[in-house]
This record gives structure tokens, C-alpha cells and sequence, in this order.
């Protein structure tokens, strides 16, 4: 039984290819074989989140257009070796591919890897059609800022249109700090406005950057806080019920507890 | 005292900005989902007052129009004190304050 999962967000930037990379890993650190397909033609970047991009020699393009086979375009990694990718093309633009093609190409990703998961470019247009038409459910992926969640609603309300059921929400770069004193929408502020079920929180932290420039995503770092975000959200993923979310809490410093002692500081807002 | 000592530990923007954001937010995605601007829910506004005002004398400073987020749609709710009749009191309608779907 395997599934495509579409990786969303309609606002740019907010961590799609990130943690497409990442629940990528994850899950094939768990054992299931796992394809993740760049979606965004002519801005690829999984390659390089994943620094497999040394590797390209065919592309989605060229798959589709049949001038290769599917297996010779899917890039292993040698790291996991039931990881691979299908890179986008990258000199080609959404208009090469059509969402027909699509389906095909991700049922035919389904017949060999547990898990197919679509990094989706921005947007709403063509690109955002071409990437949903294969999956079979989506992640939203939003930070707790007002455009960014004013955009994740309106995308919500397309992967329904589009007859997927309810998505579930990933909130990337949280920073518990402002969350504490008040300068950040916290978990519950945002569920109550989107309204989708909670599959994560994801820190905003540099361990990120530093990934991506060894491209060595964050999930394989043991020690990486971020990582085992990523490695938790894998699971629930993957479907093991009640994986404990990440304690989120800012530690309090000395005089962050003076000043709450003296009723100077909000009351504590947690992540979880 | 208190505005000193927050000063002096870094507490100068202990605001809840968030509360705003959170608002402003409610608002917006309201407003996209039955796109409508508040310009136009102005407008349409008062020429509902207008209508209103051929039966029944309103009290025009407070009434209220605002669109919010029921069970499962978007409700347009409106308060319009009426002042009294103007004519035919048998069919005027009382203050309104029944949801509309949008
Ligand atoms: N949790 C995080 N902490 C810190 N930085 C992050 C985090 N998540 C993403 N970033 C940074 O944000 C930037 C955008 O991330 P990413 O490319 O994954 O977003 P995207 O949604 O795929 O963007 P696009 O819409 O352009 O495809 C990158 O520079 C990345 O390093
Ligand atoms: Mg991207």
C-alpha cells in the first residue's frame, strides 16, 4: 500500500523543499522506500538540499517526454539507499508538464516505493495543479506569520476543491522565545484559525542553514534538535499513533524569573 | 517603577503583538473567502440602511454591520436600532439581528 504525499504552502519560502527533504529521510530511515519528486520545473532545489545534485543526468522532463527511462532519471542516495529523487528540469518552465502526465508518473513511482512525496513550488498556478495531480493526500507547511497563514487557508480550501481529504499542517520555524512573550502566534492560535489537524512544529533554527550548505539534511543529525523534529514527524507520518511532540519551552532564565515573580513578565506559553 | 524596570531588563516591546496578528488575520481570511473589501460592505451597508430607513426611523450612528465566522458558513450580522415607525407599523420589522448566510 503506498501513498503520494504533496508538500504545499502557497506563500514562498517557508520551508516546502526543506521539509520534503526531510521527511524524505526520515522515513527511509525507517525502513520504507521513499521517492521524492521536485515538483518546481525551472527553480529545482531538492537536488541541492539532498547534495545530490552533482548526480542529475536525467530530469522529470526528460521522463515524461520519453527520452529516458523513470529509472535511469531517479538519483539513489547513497546514504540511504532506499531514498531517491527525481529531479526537476531545471531550464524548462510548469508548462512542459501537464497534470495527466503527472498522475501517471507518480502511479508509476507508487508500484516501487512505499511513500512518493512531491515538493510543490509556490503558488497557485500551473505548477501547484502539476504537483497535486498525483497525490493522494498533502502537508501544508506555514510559519506563524500573517501572510503566510492567510495563504496556507486559501491553499487549503484548493486541496479540497481538488477532492484530497482534510491536510494536515506542519508549522516551520516556531521560535518558542516570541511565542513566550507574546510576539508570536502560538500552536493554538493558529490551528484555531486554519483549522486542520497538527502533524508538527518545527524550531526555526540554524542548524537548518548549515545543512543545507553540506547538503545533509538535518534529519540524519542525531544531535540536531530540528532533526528530530523531522524524525518524529517521519513516524506519525508513517502512521504510529501518539509520537510525543517536541517539548518547544524556552528554559527560563534567572531574571526572566525574577521579572515573572514580580509580575513583569507574561505567563509562560508553550508549544506543545 | 515598573515601566523603569522592564526598561532596564530589555522589556521595552513586551507587547502582544500576536493578539494583533491573530486579528488582523480572522479579518482577512474572512474577507478573502466571500471576497468582498470592506469598501464594498461600506456600500452595501447603506443602501440596506437606505431601505430599511423608507419603513422604520433608524438610529444610523449605531447600527452595526459585520461579517463573521459561523458553524459552517460566513454570516453577515447587522444590529439596526429602530427609533420608531414611519409607516405601515403592521408589516415594519423589529431590529434586526438575524444572521444572513453570505
Ligand atoms: N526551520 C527553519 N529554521 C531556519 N531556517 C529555515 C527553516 N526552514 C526553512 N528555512 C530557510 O528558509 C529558506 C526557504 O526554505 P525552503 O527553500 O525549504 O522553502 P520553500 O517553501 O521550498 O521555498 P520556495 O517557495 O522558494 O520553493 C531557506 O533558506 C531555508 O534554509
Ligand atoms: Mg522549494
Amino acid at each position: 500500500m503506498s501513498e503520494c504525499i504533496v508538500i504545499t504552502s502557497g506563500k514562498g519560502g517557508v520551508g516546502k523543499t526543506t521539509t520534503t527533504a526531510n521527511l524524505g529521510v526520515a522515513l527511509a530511515q525507517q525502513g520504507k522506500s521513499v521517492a521524492v519528486v521536485d515538483a518546481d520545473i525551472g527553480l529545482r532545489n531538492l537536488d541541492v538540499i539532498l547534495g545530490l545534485e552533482n548526480r542529475i543526468v536525467y530530469d522529470l522532463v526528460h521522463v515524461i517526454e520519453g527520452e529516458c527511462r523513470l529509472k535511469q532519471a531517479l538519483i539513489k542516495d547513497k546514504r540511504l539507499e532506499n531514498l531517491c529523487l527525481l529531479p526537476a528540469a531545471q531550464t524548462r518552465d510548469k508548462n512542459a508538464v501537464t497534470p495527466e502526465q503527472m498522475r501517471d508518473l507518480i502511479a508509476k513511482l507508487k508500484e516501487t516505493h512505499d511513500y512518493v512525496l512531491v515538493d510543490c513550488p509556490a503558488g497557485i498556478e500551473q505548477g501547484f495543479k502539476n504537483a497535486i495531480a498525483g497525490a493522494d493526500r498533502a502537508i501544508i507547511v506555514t510559519t506563524p506569520e500573517v501572510s503566510a497563514i492567510r495563504d496556507a487557508d486559501r491553499i487549503i480550501g484548493m486541496v479540497e476543491a481538488a477532492e484530497l481529504p482534510e491536510p494536515q499542517l506542519i508549522i516551520n520555524r516556531f521560535r518558542a522565545k516570541m511565542v513566550q512573550a507574546g510576539d508570536m502566534m502560538n500552536k493554538d492560535d493558529i490551528l484555531e484559525i486554519l483549522a486542520i489537524p497538527l502533524l508538527g512544529v518545527v524550531p526555526d533554527h540554524e542548524d537548518i542553514i548549515v545543512s543545507a550548505n553540506r547538503g545533509l539534511p538535518v534529519a540524519f543529525d542525531e544531535e540536531s534538535l530540528v532533526g528530530e523534529a523531522y524524525r518524529r514527524i517521519g513516524r506519525t507520518l508513517a502512521g504510529e499513533a501518539d509520537v510525543p511532540m517536541l517539548d518547544l519551552t524556552v528554559q527560563d532564565s534567572f531574571w526572566t524569573t525574577v521579572k515573572r515573580w514580580m509580575g513583569l513578565s507574561p505567563a509562560r506559553e508553550v508549544a506543545r | 517603577m515598573k515601566d523603569l524596570f522592564n526598561r532596564f531588563f530589555g522589556g521595552r516591546n513586551a507587547g502582544r503583538s500576536k493578539d494583533e496578528a491573530k486579528q488582523r488575520l480572522k479579518f482577512l481570511l474572512i474577507h478573502d473567502q466571500v471576497d468582498l473589501t470592506p469598501a464594498q460592505l461600506e456600500t452595501m451597508k447603506n443602501e440596506i440602511l437606505e431601505v430599511i430607513g423608507r419603513y422604520v426611523e433608524i438610529d444610523a450612528a449605531s447600527t452595526e454591520f459585520k461579517l463573521e465566522k459561523a458553524e459552517d458558513c460566513i454570516a453577515l450580522v447587522s444590529s439596526v436600532p429602530v427609533r420608531r415607525v414611519v409607516e405601515r407599523p403592521a408589516s415594519a420589522p423589529p431590529t434586526s439581528g438575524t444572521p444572513v448566510p453570505a
